[in-house]
């Protein structure tokens, strides 16, 4: 019967990797396309939407058949904890790729003056550092491994710094040229669901580091 | 010793002949409240458990080393009274075996033996037992009738109302619900919850959600050692010992 519990557990722990690989693809996709000015790579981003809701259902739905079948304790208890926090923070930032992909289907325009300003507030290093945040947590769950997360404090404090600065830049940005405040305000949210995006990948790291070591921490 | 213990087990030692059943089993057991102790069949749980009111002195070729203190005194010492501590430490086994006699006979069984004969205070003692052991609403009207026409569960109650009709301080229950189906083993857990108001209650259970239910401390055995002690949410949410976790996670056992 164990047996039984721990292959449905590994496998459960794959399908959430899957998930994660199509949350991160969309928030990844949506910085690409607000980088090329990309519509067509937005409009793709916002369709994903649908399994991403689909995935989160179905998979929370199944870790809690789990729970109800086999009341898993110990270290088997805490990876249902952990996977469930990674679902949620999955369709979170699943849906904060989807959020960016809607900035850049509002804020289309060829003209380069605009798009440069992608760059110059630097949002797609903001993206970079996020994404890799991601991805560490992520492979600190899958491995269940804590040295992938053991920088994510100060790594989550750069990102807040970043955004910081960005939103200073933009102001200053906005000042000089008022038809830009509605771009900037824009751009300034994406920089607003990226830091989101650092926090959940923190929230993820808590709890690896709770898996692996039953001892709760808050990484801020 | 902190003043809420009971009983307590030093280096504690037992052979079957040549074989070593307990391996230096040292705890302390809080009164007040219910101690599990779990582990895979042949660990030595029940062994332990029956060295408590020295049921293992009717064991052939049983030998003990170490000590147990009840109360700060080895129940082992030369001059202690085995009655006397199987008053004070009753046990409640797997399969209800209640006399085959009336229910009032079979609460008032010990009392008498221990020189009650008054049947006023008989019928009060039997009546507060059959309240505590949550049965007596069930039975107040057949006390007359044999006890062997009860439910499985009703007749491990009737047990557990036996015990308590000697006033024990600790009551010790070997897998008391494993014959029983999940209605009477839930009226046995509540009372177990009612119990530890007043009794120390040790309990050994193959059912570790049971352990994790009913108890305040846990005990896991294995190959007759205690491999991990400590409180039941610790031992069930994150264990010291890797032989603990996958024991409870059911990796092996």
């Amino acid at each position: 019967m164990s047996e039984k519990f721990h292959a449905e557990l590994a496998g459960k722990k794959k399908q959430i990797l899957v998930m994660s690989a199509h949350s991160r693809s969309m928030l990844r996709d949506s910085m690409v396309a607000l980088e090329r000015n990309d519509l067509r790579l937005a409009e793709s981003v916002k369709k994903r939407k649908e399994e991403l809701t689909h995935l989160n259902e179905t998979l929370e739905e199944e870790i809690y058949r789990l729970i109800a079948l086999y009341q898993p304790v110990a270290r088997d208890m805490r990876m249902i904890v952990c996977s469930l926090k990674v679902i949620a923070a999955n369709e979170r930032i699943g849906r904060y790729g989807k959020d960016i992909a809607n900035v850049v289907i509002k804020t289309i325009n060829n003209e380069t003056k605009y798009t440069d300003l992608v760059t110059a507030l630097s949002l797609p290093h903001m993206g970079d550092l996020v994404l890799s945040m991601i991805d560490d947590a992520l492979r600190g769950y899958e491995l269940e491994d804590l040295t992938y997360i053991s920088h994510h404090s100060e790594r989550d404090d750069r990102v807040d710094a970043l955004r910081h600065t960005i939103f200073r830049e933009g102001i200053t940005y906005m000042m000089e040229d008022p038809r830009l405040i509605t771009r900037c305000t824009n751009y300034l949210m994406v920089a607003r669901y990226l830091e989101r995006c650092a926090d959940h990948s923190c929230k993820i790291a808590e709890k690896v580091y709770y898996l692996v070591t039953g001892e709760r921490i808050e990484i801020k | 010793m902190s003043e809420s213990t009971i009983l307590t087990t030093e280096n504690l030692d037992l052979w079957y002949g040549d074989t070593r059943a307990l391996r230096s089993v040292s705890i302390e057991v809080k009164d007040r409240h219910v101690t599990a102790l779990i582990g895979p069949s042949g660990c030595g749980k029940s062994t332990l458990i029956r060295c408590f009111n020295r049921m293992n002195d009717l064991v052939d070729h049983c030998r003990i080393s170490g000590s147990i203190n009840y109360h700060g005194k080895n129940i082992y010492a030369n001059g202690a009274d085995p009655v006397e501590i199987r008053r004070a430490i009753g046990m409640v086994f797997q399969k209800p075996n209640p006399f085959p006699k009336s229910v009032y006979e079979n609460v008032a069984y010990g009392p008498r033996v221990h020189g009650i004969s008054d049947r006023k205070q008989l019928d009060a003692i039997v009546e507060k037992s059959l309240r505590n052991a949550a049965l007596w609403e069930e039975v107040k009207d057949r006390l007359s009738e044999s006890a062997m026409g009860l439910s499985g569960g009703q007749q491990q109650r009737l047990c557990i109302a036996r015990t308590l009709a000697v006033e024990p301080e600790v009551i010790l229950m070997d897998e008391p619900c494993s014959a029983l189906d999940p209605i009477a083993t839930s009226k046995i857990e509540s009372l177990i919850d009612e119990l530890k108001k007043n009794y120390c209650v040790i309990i050994v259970t193959h059912n570790m959600q049971q352990a994790s239910r009913v108890s305040d401390y846990t005990g896991f055995m294995y190959l007759g050692e205690m491999i991990e002690y400590g409180e039941t949410a610790q031992i069930f949410e994150n264990p010291n010992k890797e032989l603990t976790e996958n024991y409870i996670t059911g990796r092996f056992g």
